[in-house]
């Protein structure tokens, strides 16, 4: 319910923007990792490397 | 309700200790088991052994020289190949033997897979219901049993009968199969009175070992249970996965390793971790059926709830086993292609890949049959009315999804429908017939299922930690990141790399999929402790919803004998890939439209077998009542 | 109720089952050994088998396709002496291949000799191809038809066919390969003079690594002791000429159950052994 709830709108958004955030570097990392563990290495723009 | 925490006592501890000891004690016993069937096999140097040593001469005679090399031949395994019948060593029966056999062999699968899923959800419902002490849980328990009970003798009277056809129908098959696994069948065979003994107890035995100390020795028996079917399956497992890919013996099919490299070829833990999931879900999806069959045949408002709480527990398990089936699909594929690149791509890009869009189909009913009953269930509680507008929005995915997965590639054509279509595949169309465009919906379609699931589950909640915001803009993200990044991953490698990457690439998105569903799982359980319960009512579902249980059983029950025409087709012509020709008159892959009615017989037959099996279950707790003697004055 | 459930029950099954009607029905059959007269055969024959085989028994296309579809290097559309000579001339090429009819030869009876970039399999780094040797099971060509695919891969882009059409001896060869009659377990053939030793329980009797006799001779030294001839004689014939001191208790069936090749086999391995 909303009066136990302690955040404002601003603080939601920010909320938002840095899960956002925290879920691309998240799901970056894991493609980097998968790719990396089946033997085919990725650059940082994740094409394909050598 | 019972609060109480359970407390090791003295002898609750024993008897946990008794538990424990009897697990490791199985699985002691199961290794030693097939240790002997192993050394059982080498038999000529026990027989060497106890040779005798000293030669019986008469008195005057010259000494009678010893046969060297006969006594020596007995030391030395010989090596025989496999058989190589001709056409006219198979037995005729005047039908075709592959038909007959196929019909036993899948009978047999079905029920077999129904009675080894059904104890183990069975077990782990009665060990909620000894957790938390609600009693519904061990009557629901024992109740899935007793409708599945009739099934274990079904399953047996089918696999006698494929024995006796394979052997009849296929004799130097079988006579090769059992030279080659040795006393394994032994060990296979002896598994089954291991398996009654620890059914016949743990049904019967229910009342008797309700609670308290006795309660862990049902458990037990009910693990045993489990432990017993389980390796009765990856024995057999072992036989189907040896005729793809054999190991253990040479070019020719001589034996030339023990019992475990027979069986533990590179497809054996594939198959099984495959089986083991999809019994689960098949097991869930037949004994939802037979909720959902009770649910409509009682007005009862307190059977209605019992029923309908029992067809949501049953999809709960379908659903929950089927999420990480491809992905055991895809590990089973992945070591066919790594086996034999010829074996992988005659299954999914030479004859049998129409097949595959026949799967399309079956697992899109499925998935949409789950949701679908998922979304009837939010009339359940009052708090799925905030949930409600997203349905629109997972049904229009689930279908572009399901559009896509269904799309072929390489249709055959006329020259003028080449020329209408403009080349030999459509130009728009044409890309989303390849794997890439399938990865991304079949991955598309489990997380916004996965999504109909975890909102449903929160429907009859409202969180009230603090961070409950966050949380679920956290949550948000991660839907979102994870969509945008199985597109991605599947448009770009998929389309603008080479074939390596664009096969990595499938790994990744399904690691993308794993992540949103624990992630799921893992922030709601944190976010929902302590969380409000809004009222829900079992029983307040649309009659029309369990039509949805009806459609899950029969597509998952014709999906299997669909896999089950692609495990045997992808052998082509023969037994043993490589090792052993079939020389038979059906030695040809068979249209897929003569493999559609063969299942479509088998899940019609099926349908019938379930349908006695539940009526037996209900016939043994049915009572004629005595006949009333004639009424005085009335007519004699 | 029962007949709602049933009704709605069969009526799904009823459309999966549609489904495999509308799709194109093809049968997979069992491949046909292509029948060949060699008395009448012409070059334009040998290279229309050659094709046949490409797209039929030898399984070719299921991975030689043409991109994005293609598993292994379209060969169909290439140019194989052109590709050939470029494979050859690649600093990575450590094969025994000299021309392009070589390098064909040698791609299909042992295809990771050498490995076309970017084609090995996953985590190979472009050593092991994925490719199976033509000449073993499941595809099993002999002689005979890898040489008339090699004829027609060279034919179609209008290049010189360097194969010779088939010997006698070749199609004897073709009709060996043809499956044996009968169910009886074939026996296995030794490949090596160890296996051989092994397989006739040579080693019962006679020590291979001294010169004391178990029943039989001692054999570190029989290449000293005994001609190739002699120790021919002494398996097929062993009473012809027995060791003094010792029974007659060697085997006389050799004869009959060993192959020549495997007579052959160990009488050179033991005319080898000098000490």
């Amino acid at each position: 319910m909303d009066d136990k709830d302690q955040m404002g709108a601003t603080a939601t958004m920010l909320a938002t923007v840095v899960a956002f955030v925290l879920a691309l570097l998240a799901f970056y990392g894991l493609d980097h990792f998968i790719m990396a563990i089946q033997g085919l290495p990725l650059n940082l723009d994740l094409s394909p490397a050598g | 309700m019972n609060n109480d925490t359970v407390q090791i006592t003295g002898r609750n501890q024993l008897l946990l200790r008794i538990f424990l000891v009897a697990v490791f004690l199985f699985g002691l016993v199961g290794s030693n088991l097939s240790y002997a069937a192993d050394v059982g096999v080498s038999s000529s140097s026990v027989a060497a052994r106890i040779a005798p040593v000293g030669r019986v001469q008469i008195e005057g005679q010259e000494p009678i020289p010893e046969n060297v090399a006969s006594k020596s031949e007995s030391e030395v395994p010989e090596l025989i190949a496999a058989p190589r019948p001709s056409r006219g060593d198979y037995p005729d029966i005047g039908v075709s033997s592959r038909a007959v056999v196929w019909i036993l062999a899948q009978m047999h699968l079905f029920f077999g897979a129904l009675v080894l899923a059904v104890p183990l959800f069975v077990l782990v419902i009665e060990l909620m219901g000894f957790k938390t002490g609600d009693e519904r849980y061990d009557d629901m328990a024992h109740e899935f049993m007793k409708i599945s009970l009739t099934g274990f003798s079904i399953t047996a009277i089918f696999g006698g009968s494929l024995a006796l056809a394979l052997f009849v129908l296929y004799p130097d098959l079988m006579g090769y199969m059992m030279r080659v696994f040795g006393a394994q069948w032994l060990v296979y065979a002896g598994l089954f009175f291991l398996e009654s003994f620890f059914l016949y107890t743990y049904y019967y035995g229910w009342k008797a070992m309700r609670y308290g100390n006795l309660k862990w020795v049902h458990l037990t028996l009910g693990l045993l249970l489990n432990a017993s079917g389980m390796t009765i399956m990856v024995l057999s497992n072992s036989w189907a996965t040896f005729m793809m890919a054999p190991s253990g013996v040479n070019e020719v099919g001589a034996v030339v390793g023990n019992i475990w490299e027979i069986m533990k070829g590179p497809l054996w833990n594939p198959i099984n971790l495959h089986r083991f999931i999809a019994n689960i879900a098949f097991g869930g999806a037949v004994v939802g059926a037979y909720a959902a069959f009770k649910f409509l045949s009682t007005s009862d408002p307190e059977k209605r709830a019992h029923y309908d709480w029992m067809g949501y527990t049953s999809n709960f398990i379908a659903i929950l086993a089927f999420l990480p089936l491809p992905f055991a699909g895809y590990w089973l594929m992945a070591e066919i292609y790594a086996y034999s690149q010829q074996m992988g791509i005659t299954a999914m890009g030479g004859i049998l890949a129409w097949l595959f869009i026949v799967q399309a189909v079956l697992i899109g009913t499925i998935l949409l049959a789950g949701n679908f009953y998922l979304w009837s269930g939010m009339s359940r509680t009052e708090g799925s009315v905030r949930y409600q507008p997203l349905i629109k929005y997972i049904a229009f995915v689930l279908v572009i999804c399901f559009l896509t997965w269904v799309t072929p590639h390489t249709l055959i054509l006329s020259a003028s429908e080449i020329a209408e279509l403009g080349g030999s595949h459509h130009h728009i169309l044409g890309p989303l017939g390849i794997m890439p465009a399938k990865n991304i919906a079949v991955n598309l379609m489990l997380v916004v299922t996965f999504l109909s699931f975890q909102l449903y589950r929160r429907s009859d909640k409202v969180a009230t930690v603090p961070w409950a915001k966050a949380g679920n803009a956290l949550l948000v993200a991660i839907y979102v990141v994870a969509m945008v990044n199985i597109i991605f991953l599947g448009v770009y490698y998929g389309y603008f790399t080479n074939t390596v990457y664009k096969v990595g690439s499938s790994v990744a998105q399904v690691g993308s999929t794993l992540v949103v569903i624990i992630a799921g799982i893992v922030i709601d359980s944190l976010m929902f402790k302590n969380a409000k319960t809004l009222p829900s009512h079992w029983g307040k579902i649309p009659d029309r919803s369990q039509y949805a249980l009806f459609a899950l059983p029969i597509a998952f029950t014709w999906l299997m004998g669909l896999m089950g025409y692609v495990r045997s087709s992808v052998k082509t012509h023969w037994h043993v890939y490589t090792v052993m020709k079939d020389n038979s008159p059906d030695n040809f892959i068979p249209t897929i439209g003569y493999a559609g009615n063969m299942i479509t017989i088998v899940t019609v037959l099926f349908l019938l077998f379930v349908l006695f099996m539940f009526w037996v279950a209900n016939l043994s707790a049915t009572k004629q009542p005595k006949p009333v003697a004639a009424l005085e004055g009335g007519e004699a | 109720m029962l007949a709602k459930t049933l009704g709605f029950s069969l009526a799904l099954t009823l459309v999966f089952t549609l489904v495999t009607y509308l799709l194109p029905q093809v049968e997979g059959e069992a491949p046909v050994e292509p029948k060949v007269d060699l008395g009448s055969l012409t070059m334009d024959d040998f290279v229309a088998l050659g094709e046949n085989l490409f797209n039929n028994k030898g399984t070719c296309t299921l991975c030689h396709k043409p991109p994005p579809l293609g598993r292994a290097p379209d060969i169909a559309g290439m140019d194989m002496l052109a590709t050939s000579s470029k494979r050859l001339a690649d600093e990575r090429y450590k094969g025994k291949a000299k021309d392009a009819e070589g390098y064909i030869r040698e791609s299909l009876v042992d295809p990771s000799k050498y490995v076309v970039a970017t084609w090995g399999k996953k985590g190979t780094n472009d050593s092991v191809s994925p490719m199976p040797a033509v000449d073993k099971a499941p595809i099993q060509l002999s002689v005979m038809e890898m040489d008339a695919i090699i004829a027609y891969l060279q034919a179609k882009d209008g290049n010189e066919v360097t194969v010779s059409l088939p010997s006698p001896e070749a199609a004897a060869e073709v009709a060996a390969a043809a499956p044996a009659q009968g169910a009886a377990a074939a026996p296995v053939l030794a490949a090596t003079p160890e296996e051989a030793l092994q397989k006739y329980t040579c080693t019962a009797c006679h020590s291979m690594t001294s010169k004391d006799a178990l029943v039989g001779p001692g054999l570190l030294d029989v290449g000293a002791r005994l001609s190739a001839d002699q120790i021919r004689q002494s398996i097929i014939d062993p009473n012809a000429v027995i060791s003094e001191g010792f029974p007659a208790a060697m085997p006389a069936d050799f004869a009959a159950k060993m192959t020549v090749k495997e007579l052959e086999m160990i009488v050179n391995y033991l005319a080898e052994k000098k000490q």
